[in-house]
């Protein structure tokens, strides 16, 4: 864990920022530094200059060789440097060796400075100027002041700069940390969902940021992952279950008018009621196939723009006399001009199951509604019928695979129609809604308001 | 009929070639995409028969290949992938038909007599004729022996189809893609109810019966011989 710490992208970023700190630092101590030296170097030199003339003042009041002992007497710290001599620069008095040659600031190393080793100093800037009677007199002054606020300085900004670094390496080791705590939590969860832990989602902190986010799209992942998982897995059970029993009385029949092979015209219509048999087999396993790729979303991409008015009124007119014949009543209201964007023949089968299911589960004289009504931003289809509707706690269950009513079981089909209808509406956004519609079964669609306008 | 089916699976190809020596046509077959293609590119087909899934070239490029080396033949493509958009795709492709497998081989016949004598680019007439019956399809009115017959809109392109494929027969499920469009098997019966109308609109009342029932394989329109 403590080696992943530093790996992380947080922590990188930490690291780049402890450089720049440091960087910034170091530029901020030579700025400042700079201007700071400029400035007491300036003061040293103003100091010196009111030293001396505060010495030639006293020379005019031909005081200067007291004055000058008396200074040298009570030196204050031992950065102050005197010297006169005579005209020829042999010292009179001072505490400095040096031989003046011209008037004027000079800046001299500090080692020719008598008995000043113990300092930072490393230079002594003199004043020298010439009295009136040709003797020398030089005030100088060592650079320690500026010398040790330089130190001081960078002392000052170095303590700053290594604080800076270590506290965003801790903050950034830290929010690499919780990062990590984080993300592994969320990896810990998915990965046991993912071995069939009964958890369904995945927490987030509930503060709503990046990993919340990225919790929530995990969930959306997952969800659709164990759909999926789920739907192969009823696959499977579908066909193990519902394709192999009419396999067998196919083969069972066959087998049996294989015992008799004298009655040639039975042999005939034996194999010919086997070939129907097949082709109702396929029929159902084409519908299987049909409704497990809807499932899996194959087909969202080949969605365009659908007329959906259009949709309503072919079903209705291509149904409204299949239910004449069967002595029921279609009627149909639709709404002009409605589209959509989705698939237009899984729609067109969407709506032709839910009128067939009407036609097919209505004793006769029933009456059959198909409307599509748009209106207040929602667009509402119904499939309503007069006949005996679907008991409430069953209108669930019919949407799955292979759930046939009991009260249908004369009718033939295999129970897949209205497992169909579901997909469809899933794959479209669309919301299905059953409902009584006393007497009778309402069909609600919504549909989703992605119209184009 | 000289038809070239190009289908890697033998037993599938052979059904396929019995039943059209049966009918008299003149079969060759091809057992991978690049031998289908250059057999297909060599010489004069009336129709393609091409599998999808084929070794070395799939059926959608052996297809594109050929439109686009501006071979007009009609191709009907037969799949294990019956799906609509499978189909959609195939079409994009220059396929004339689309079959499903597994099918049945009066599916099949039916099919091939419809690409056969389809009418290539710009021959579509506008007015077909069967007989005393006329439809035309700019004005959309239908008439027979003088007699003007109303027809709703789905009746009419039903019609219109049979006509456009008079003395042949026509399966339930080429009706249901053509005229309703239905890429699904109806549990009602849809084709029926509405040839049973169309019927009652266009023969009753006329001597001749034109719209006949093929049992158990579909329906035709055609004169009384």
């Amino acid at each position: 864990m403590r080696a992943i710490v530093f790996r992380t992208a947080a922590f990188r970023m930490a690291l780049w920022q402890a450089a720049l700190f440091a960087v910034l630092a170091a530029a901020l101590l030579g700025i400042v530094w700079l201007r700071i030296n400029d400035y007491a170097q300036e003061q040293l030199r103003d100091d010196v200059a009111i030293e001396m003339a505060s010495l030639r003042q006293a020379d005019a009041r031909d005081n200067l060789e007291a004055e000058l002992r008396q200074r040298l007497a009570g030196l204050p710290a031992d950065q102050d440097y005197y010297l006169l001599t005579d005209a020829g620069g042999r010292a009179i008095a001072g505490n400095l060796s040096y031989r003046p040659a011209s008037a004027g600031w000079h800046a001299v190393p500090l080692h020719g400075a008598v008995g000043k080793d113990n300092s930072d100093a490393d230079q002594v800037q003199l004043f020298a100027a010439r009295l009136a009677d040709g003797r020398w007199l030089v005030v100088g002054r060592d650079n320690r002041s500026v010398v040790e606020l330089g130190e001081v300085l960078s002392r000052g900004f170095i303590d700053i700069g290594l604080l800076a670094v270590v506290l965003v390496l801790l903050s950034g080791g830290f929010a690499s940390w919780r990062y990590l705590q984080r993300i592994d939590a969320l990896g810990e969860r998915a990965e046991r969902m993912l071995e069939g832990a009964p958890e369904s989602r995945i927490v987030g902190s509930g503060r709503g940021d990046e990993i919340d986010r990225l919790a929530a799209r995990l969930n959306r992942m997952l969800e659709r992952m164990r759909v999926l998982m789920e739907g192969m897995r009823q696959v499977s059970d579908d066909i193990a279950h519902d394709l192999r029993t009419p396999l067998s009385k196919v083969r069972q029949q066959l087998e049996a008018s294989l015992a008799d092979t004298s009655d040639e015209a039975m042999l005939r219509r034996s194999v010919d009621r086997a070939i129907a048999d097949i082709d109702g087999l396929l029929v159902t396993f084409r519908a299987l196939l049909r409704i497990a790729s809807v499932e899996a979303r194959e087909r969202q991409a080949g969605f365009g723009e659908v007329d959906l008015s259009a949709v309503f009124e072919h079903i209705a007119e291509t149904y409204r006399p299949v239910a004449e014949d069967g002595n029921r009543r279609l009627e149909a209201s639709v709404a002009p001009g409605q589209r959509m964007r989705g698939d237009r023949a899984l729609i067109t089968q969407m709506l032709a199951n839910l009128v067939e299911n009407a036609l097919r589960h209505t004793p006769p004289d029933a009456h059959i509604r198909v409307d599509l009504q748009a209106g207040a931003g929602a667009l509402v289809g119904r499939i309503a019928d007069t006949g005996p509707g679907i008991p409430a706690e069953s209108r669930e269950r019919v949407l799955k695979r292979f759930v046939r009513l009991d009260s249908s079981r004369s009718t033939p089909g295999a129970g897949l129609g209205l497992a169909l209808v579901a997909a469809v509406s899933d794959l479209h956004g669309i919301k299905l809604t059953l409902r009584d519609a006393a007497p009778g079964l309402v069909v609600e669609l919504r549909f989703p308001d992605t119209a184009p306008r | 009929m000289k038809i070239l089916i190009i289908e890697d699976d033998l037993a599938t190809a052979a059904h396929i070639a019995a039943n059209l020596h049966h009918r008299h046509d003149c079969v060759d077959r091809a057992g991978d995409g690049p031998r289908g293609l250059s057999m297909a590119a060599g010489q004069h087909y009336d129709v393609l028969i091409v599998d999808r899934m084929l070794p070395g070239l799939d059926g959608l490029s052996l297809v594109r290949k050929l439109r686009a080396d501006g071979r007009e033949m009609p191709v009907l493509m037969v799949s294990a992938l019956g799906e609509v958009d499978a189909r959609v795709e195939g079409l994009e492709a220059g396929v004339d038909d689309y079959l499903a497998k597994p099918f049945a081989m009066t599916e099949l016949n039916a099919r091939l007599a419809a690409l056969a004598r389809r009418p290539r680019l710009g021959e579509a007439a506008t007015r077909l004729r069967v007989a005393d019956l006329e439809l035309d399809r700019i004005s959309r009115e239908v008439r027979r022996a003088g007699r003007t017959i109303e027809l709703q809109p789905r009746e009419f392109r039903l019609l219109e189809y049979l006509m456009a494929h008079a003395g042949r027969v026509v399966t339930r499920t080429m009706l249901l893609e053509h005229v309703w469009e239905f890429h699904f098997e109806p549990q009602t019966s849809v084709v029926e109810t509405h040839i049973s109308r169309l019927r009652g609109k266009i023969d009753r009342g006329f001597d001749d019966e034109l719209l006949h029932t093929i049992r158990s394989v579909g329906y035709s329109l055609r004169a009384a011989d």
